[in-house]
């Protein structure tokens, strides 16, 4: 087994960190929603790259799935993985501006727009708290309705071990769920930790 | 640089960037307009700076577009669009008037929040991206990777079909080998026939003048006086033989060995004919009829102990076809009859003329097919017999022998009453009626 990559103290600050920034990031959610949404208090776990999907299950379940990956770069840098069940998010689409049916195109483009509104949200505010800016790349699709086992497999993650903050989100009045997944690899860590650091001197 | 000529630069790269630049205020104001979008959408700046973004371009999304700046005003976070899911957010011709593809400029959006000096965001910046390359790079792959799909379920279905044909070819081999032996065996025992049935006559023959001779002797014992004392021992031998049934036996016998020869005779003869190896892939001018009895002959076996064998054969001209596949379909249906059959019932056989067609019907009072079946029964290795029993392949074969010939067969089936093959078959093979024809 590797050193662990954080200290216990640093893994409890970035729980904090990770608690204070989503209850900012529910708030400013809400704003743009119009409703209440429910984040469930993040889980902060380091798993090797191939027990991702196996992590994922515990909170989505089994099923199709959609997701959308964002990446996210300046002074600390991974990507955010958004995974959505069967119903994806079709049932926001009135309150992000869509009128009528939607087809697929814009069904996926909602898709994008809601993990952009998500993924900005809840790793701004960590960012933020940690005193870091970041910037975002476009959202892409990853996945359209596969199988959850299929969703990383493809994928080659050269890492070791991969950091992953996860959240999940709620409506009260809407079908809607979502689980996001920050994924940092090793060697990002460490500029993390040293935030992590500061933060804690900062007490 | 000093800063003066460093914002200058700034001001210039913004206004000529191969890229569209535009940014609102929270009222929806345009505040910057750079010359991309002034270029493409020939709107120049002193017609849009300081109007209403949706006023100048009412065509655009606006519910939606106003959300999406909105969300960057309130999250003070990027936003984007991109071409895959919605090609354009202007309206642009795009850079490729004549060799074209796409019916306007393809566009992938970013939507920047513009900070003043605490933390809200006072404008945001809009840059449109021309994707038209791109996505025209993408649509060719796209339709490429769709052909190669096509190609790829193409073949597939070539190798089944090849599959199919092999394992036809397979079958049809091993049946000509079996034709041949059969054959082959059938000229074999040809020969001991035809030596044992002279013998048979020559036997005849003397066994005749044998009688002939005892006949003589008794009239001539009858026509003395006195009989010596050893014809006391002849008369005993003749009663002991049983003389009297035995010159009656055996002439019967000789006739019943005969009529065996020639029994034997005419089965080999159906071999033969059966099989065809002498003339085995020609076209010839036969009566079905006569294929039929022949078949029929061969599968004596198979029907005897399953079924009484009813003709109803009508006259028939003959047709040109080959003779040893017909024969073929003709014994896949007769054992496909009594196999139909449990316990016992009736085969009845039945042939008719209609104009340019004859055809052939073989009827069975077996347990029938289910509909849902009876659209399968001629695919290759589609079987209900038990395993050991059928192939599979008898009916997709006479299916195929029946088509080549021009023909069809027809299937009339009740579920426990029976089903009935009727098989189609033109006067004249085609190919030759062309060649005929240019005579």
């Amino acid at each position: 087994m590797n050193a662990p990559l954080l200290t216990q103290d640093q893994k409890d600050a970035l729980q904090e960190i990770a608690n204070i920034g989503m209850g900012q990031a529910g708030a400013s959610i809400a704003k743009v929603l119009d409703e209440f949404v429910q984040l469930s208090i993040p889980r902060v776990l380091f798993v090797p790259p191939e027990e991702i999907p196996v992590a994922l299950a515990l909170t989505i379940g089994e099923g199709q799935v959609s997701s959308v990956r964002q990446a996210f770069h300046g002074s600390m840098r991974g990507e955010a993985l958004l995974v959505y069940g069967d119903q994806r998010c079709n049932d926001l689409a009135d309150l992000m501006g869509y009128d009528g049916k939607l087809d697929h195109a814009s069904e996926l483009e909602l898709l994008l727009d809601v993990s952009n509104v998500l993924a900005g949200a809840c790793l701004g505010e960590i960012a933020k708290q940690l005193g870091m800016t970041i910037g975002f790349s476009a959202p892409s699709l990853m996945a359209d309705a596969v199988p959850l086992e299929s969703l990383l497999q493809a994928e080659a993650l050269p890492w070791k071990t991969a950091l992953l903050v996860e959240v999940n989100f709620r409506l009260e009045q809407r079908s809607f769920a979502c689980h996001l997944v920050m994924l940092m690899p090793e060697n990002e860590v460490a500029a993390l930790a040293a935030a992590l650091d500061r933060f804690l001197e900062s007490f | 640089m000093d800063a003066g000529s460093v914002e200058h630069l700034l001001h210039f790269v913004v206004d000529r960037l191969e890229v569209g630049i535009l940014a609102v205020d929270t009222e929806m104001r345009v505040v910057l307009w750079n010359r991309f979008m002034a270029m493409h959408s020939g709107k120049p700046p002193e017609q849009v700076i300081g109007r209403n973004l949706f006023e100048c371009f009412p065509e655009l999304p606006q519910k939606w577009l106003e959300k999406k700046i909105r969300n960057v005003f309130l999250l003070r976070n990027y936003a984007f669009t991109s071409w895959e899911q919605r090609p354009y957010l202007f309206r642009f011709h795009h850079n490729r008037p004549i060799t074209g593809g796409v019916d306007a400029m393809q566009q992938s959006c970013t939507f920047l929040p513009v900070k003043g000096d605490g933390d809200e965001v006072e404008h945001v910046c809009i840059n449109v991206f021309d994707y038209t390359d791109t996505a025209l790079y993408q649509h060719k792959l796209m339709a490429a990777i769709g052909e190669l799909e096509s190609e790829r379920e193409e073949q597939k279905r070539l190798i089944k079909r090849l599959e199919e044909a092999q394992n036809q070819l397979l079958q049809s081999e091993k049946l000509a080998s079996i034709g041949q032996l059969a054959a082959g065996v059938a000229h074999e025992i040809n020969n001991p026939i035809g030596f044992v049935n002279s013998n048979l006559g020559a036997l005849d023959r003397y066994v005749q003048d044998l009688l002939r001779l005892a006949d003589a002797y008794g009239v001539a014992e009858d026509a003395l006086a006195a009989r010596p004392p050893e014809f006391q021992a002849v008369a005993q031998l003749k009663q002991q033989i049983e003389f009297d049934f035995l010159r009656e036996d055996i002439c019967s016998l000789i006739k019943e060995s005969r009529d065996g020869l020639d029994r034997v005779k005419k089965i080999v003869q159906d071999l033969k004919d059966f099989s065809r190896v002498d003339s085995s892939q020609e076209w010839q001018w036969t009566d079905l009829n006569k294929c039929l009895e022949s078949t029929l002959n061969v599968a004596t076996n198979e029907i005897k102990h399953k079924a009484e064998v009813i003709k109803d054969f009508g006259a028939l001209p003959e047709i040109e076809c080959l003779p040893s596949q017909i024969n073929q379909v003709f014994l896949n249906l007769l054992v496909n009859a009594a196999q139909a059959i449990t316990g016992r019932g009736t085969i009845t056989l039945a042939s008719g003329h209609d104009g340019d067609w004859v055809w052939i019907a073989i009827a069975d009072s077996g347990c029938g097919i289910a509909p849902e079946q009876i659209k399968r029964i001629f695919d290759p290795f589609y079987t209900t017999k038990p395993v050991g029993q059928g192939t599979g392949l008898g009916l997709s074969v006479s299916y195929n022998i029946v088509a080549k010939h021009g023909g069809r067969i027809e299937v009339d089936s009740l579920l426990g009453k029976g089903t009935t093959f009727r098989v189609w078959l033109p006067l004249r093979h085609e190919t030759n009626e062309a060649v005929d024809a240019s005579k």
